[in-house]
Parts: C-alpha cells; structure tokens; sequence
C-alpha cells in the first residue's frame, strides 16, 4: 500500500465528508480526517494514487514523506 | 560593557554625514483614527492644509511646499512650518497629545553621492583584497572567534537571543513541540502545565530519544533550572508536547499532519517543528497546513536542514516542510553568529528560503533522565529558540499567525551573513 496526504481545496472545506466518501469511492482506505488543516491521510494500492485526483473538492494528492533525525549520540541532529 | 555583538558590524566613520534637513518639523499625533481637531492658530500655525480636504486624500506638491501645516490624516502625522516656541504651544496645548516631533530630512535617491560610492567601493575592495592575502580570512570549517560562550548563569544561546534580559516569559501562550515526545518525568519540569500526546502507532508520549525533550528544555525551559545554567527561552509558556516521531526517530506525513491539526485546534499560536525530508520541491499537504494554520492563528517554525557541508563547498539544501512558503525556515548559528557548517542554504525555488537564524552550535539543553542535560547542535536547536521567542513576542504584543511572524523578522538583529543563509538574521527577545 502506498501512504498518501491528500489536501483539500477551500471551497470544500465545509463539507470534507462528501469528499472523504468520494475518496473512499475510489479505493482510499481512509486513516485520518484532518478537519483543521483540510487534509485527509490514508493509504492507496500502489499505482492508484492518480485515480483520487478526480475527486470533487481534491487540490492535490501526495505520496508521504518519511522524515528521519540522526540517532541520539550524534552530536548535529 | 563591550556589547559582543558589536563585532558583527564594522565600525564606520559617521561624522560629516549629518543628514540634511529642511527646516520643518514631522509632529506625530497620538491616535491615528481621532476625530479630536488640533488647535493650529493656538500655536500661530496659519494655512493648515488637511488631506482630507483633497479627493482620495491625495496632498498636491505645491500644496506640501507652501502650507503651514499639511495635515495627513489617515496616518495622525503633520509636517508643520513653525519655531521651537510654536512647537511647545502645540504639544502642550493640542487636545491630541503628541507622540513626537522630528526635524523633517531631505531623501535622496541612493547613492546620494558618488565620492561617498566610490570611496565606499575603493574601501570594499581594498578589504577583500587584504582577507584574501591576509592569514586573517578563516579557512573553511576553520575555528572562529565566539562572541559568546555558556556561563554558569545561562547557555550562549539564551543570551545571544536576550531571552535572559527579556521582561516575557510566554506566560499564557501555548507553544506546541512536534517531535519525538518529551521526558514527562524531567526534574527540570516537575511544576510545568504540560499537555502531551502520541501520534506514533504504538507509542505513548514518553520520549524515547532524546531530541524532543532538547527540543522542549530550549523552547520552553525553566528561568533558573534547579542545576545548571538557564537554557530555556520561554519559562512560563504552556507545553504542549506531540510525538510525531517514535523513539527510533523517524516519522511520516501522517503523524506530524496530525500534530499540526492538534496543535492549531488546541489554539497554539507557535508550533515548533526540527524535522525534515531532504526534497527540494515544496510539499503541498505543508504548505496548505502552513496557511491554514496561520489563517487560524497558529505559526509554524521548521528547521532549514543539516544537509550542507560548508567545509567541503556544499551548501545543501532547505527541505520539506521548512521550504513551503507558509513556514518559516531557521538556520543554525555558532558562537561566533556565524553559519554552523551544516545550515542549509536558500534554494532559487519558491519558498525554499532560510527566514531567520538562532543558535544552533554546542546547545546545551535538557535530556531524557537520568542523563538530564545533553550538548548537541543541529538546526533543530536553533528551530526552538525561535518558537520560544515567538512566544515571547506573541505574549509581548498580542499578534499571532503572519503579524508574529512578520514581528520577528522586523525584530531579528540583521548578520554579516548572507541572506541565502540567515535570512533577516538573528531573532531577538522583546525587552
């Protein structure tokens, strides 16, 4: 599965459900609704990320990014 | 005293450059938006000219030249006509009180005067000339003179920001810590409101790293730590401590998304962030959250990066989320406030620019027990320093989201850095 954060537009930020079950729709398993940001997060089988673009409401559709801090005896972190 | 920040800018030679000046005086009133009239023919002002008097309040030049007094009343300033003695009529008998009266200075479009630019130019290279000849010019990575150094009262940080002279403490202001949790049994934080929370599957908030809690002990830390020097910016502001890093120290989009979404809803206006992904292009879930955070009050302080090498040439570059344009990017400063080797430089693209800079060489701050205290570096120490000061500024003045923000780059003391690297320069405590 691939994970994804997919950002809302504004004009849909009232009505986020309407497009998390377009989301789902098109085979998000959806994890988290982000109502403060407009963000929805969720995983997507791989290669079918491009699919959830034509979503009502959806502005953009991102794989994650995995962030990682040096370990804890390093001396720049 | 000998201020150690004095080094950082030349000393120039300021006699003779007088500024000229035309004779009337710029008097500004108390209260922009008063209805309150002045009494100009108390203090024998004649010809008073009101911008309102103008369509679009726009105040011919002919008018400027000839008045009395020409009134702009939308900005509460005046440029009046008048003596020393008119002047004490006006402040003392004006029902508007008077902030200020300023002798009115005569502009130029630079360079004013093209002996003084070409002096000035003859001056720089003679100067560049003499470094690169010189032993003086530093080699790269080579050590360089500090400014300043951690005493037993305070770390070099806490007092090259002015946290330690500073009347605010953050008191009543949220500051939330999005990293890898927090030491909730630190001695140094026994009697601290602290609200913590996982967003790591399978991890409570404890932190089993180390880097959030330093992160922590520099944003918030105690005024006078039980042991030790004080390393702390903002000693009275509320923790709010989210892991969105679990105790082997990496993370995803998810966690630190849902980190800021708590964050903004628990109305933090500072929400400190020293992690990052080495991608040049900006990433569109951050620059979103960055917007809407601040559109709901909430600023967001990352860190630039440690992927540069200035020793060997590399200048790195500033990463995800520090490179969206709606979040501010810290580089990290040494002792010397000069960049540490590993800051992040400033990427043409959009957004991928360093704003300010913080200490973030040899930072002593508090660990996870039993070790208490650990010195590290990294731009993810000079990251909290800011998210302290803002609280302080946000606590000294109210302003939150892009007013606060824009508070601490008018604010930051400007380096003989380049801006590629420190941005406005180096972020200041509020008196």
């Amino acid at each position: 599965m691939t994970h994804i954060s997919v950002t809302v537009d504004d004009g849909h930020l009232s009505a986020l459900d309407g497009v998390v079950q377009g989301l789902r729709a098109r085979g998000m398993q959806v994890e988290q609704v982000l109502d403060g940001l407009g963000i929805i997060t969720g995983s997507v089988p791989p290669g079918t990320l491009g699919a959830l673009s034509g979503v009502a409401g959806v502005l953009s559709v991102d794989e994650q990014l995995r962030h990682r801090l040096a370990p804890p005896d390093a001396p720049v972190q | 005293m000998k201020d150690p920040r004095r080094p950082a800018v030349p000393e120039r030679e300021t006699s003779g450059l007088r500024p000229r000046t035309t004779g009337r005086r710029v008097v500004v009133f108390a209260d922009a938006d008063s209805e309150e009239p002045v009494d100009w023919a108390r203090a024998g002002v004649r010809d008073v000219a009101d911008s309102r008097d103008f369509a679009d309040g726009d105040v011919p030049p002919e008018t400027l030249r000839g008045a009395g007094a020409t009134v702009f009343a939308a900005l509460g300033i005046a440029v009046v006509a008048a003596d020393e003695g008119q002047l004490r009529e006006l402040r003392a008998g004006s029902a508007r009180p008077v902030l200020s009266v300023s002798p009115e200075l005569v502009h130029h479009v630079l360079p004013a005067d093209i002996g003084t630019y070409a002096r000035g130019y003859r001056d720089g290279v003679a100067d560049l000339a003499g470094r690169l000849t010189s032993a003086e010019w530093p080699a790269p990575g080579a050590a360089r003179p500090a400014r300043f150094r951690d005493t037993e009262e305070a770390t070099w940080g806490v007092q090259a920001v002015r946290a330690d002279a500073s009347g605010f403490s953050g008191r009543g202001i949220r500051v939330a810590v999005l990293d890898t949790g927090f030491d909730l049994a630190h001695a140094d934080f026994v009697a601290r409101a602290v609200t913590a929370r996982s967003f790591v599957a399978g991890e409570d908030a404890q932190d089993g790293h180390g880097h959030g809690t330093h992160c922590i002990g520099t944003a918030c830390g105690p005024a006078v730590p039980p042991a030790g020097p004080r390393y702390g910016v903002a000693s009275d502001a509320e923790i709010f401590a989210g892991k969105v890093l679990g105790n082997e120290g990496s993370g995803t989009d998810a966690g630190i998304l849902a980190g800021i979404n708590w964050a903004v809803t628990s109305g933090c206006p500072v929400i400190s962030m020293s992690l990052g992904a080495d991608v040049v292009e900006a990433h569109p879930p951050y620059s979103a959250a960055g917007r809407r955070a601040l559109q709901r009050g909430s600023l967001i302080i990352a860190a630039a990066g440690n992927n540069a090498d200035r020793r060997t040439g590399d200048d790195g570059l500033v990463g995800a989320p520090a490179n969206s344009v709606e979040i501010m990017a810290v580089g990290a400063l040494d002792q010397g406030l000069e960049m540490a080797y590993f800051s992040a430089r400033s990427l043409p693209e959009r957004g991928g620019q360093v704003d300010v800079a913080a200490p973030g060489w040899e930072v002593l701050s508090a660990w996870p027990m039993p070790d208490r205290y650990r010195t590290i570096s990294g731009t993810s120490m000079a990251t909290p320093h800011v998210a302290g000061l803002a609280a302080l500024w946000a606590e000294a003045t109210g302003r939150r989201g892009l007013e606060l923000w824009a508070t601490l780059c008018q604010e930051s003391e400007r380096l003989l850095q380049p801006s590629l690297d420190a941005g406005s320069g180096l972020v200041m405590a509020p008196r």
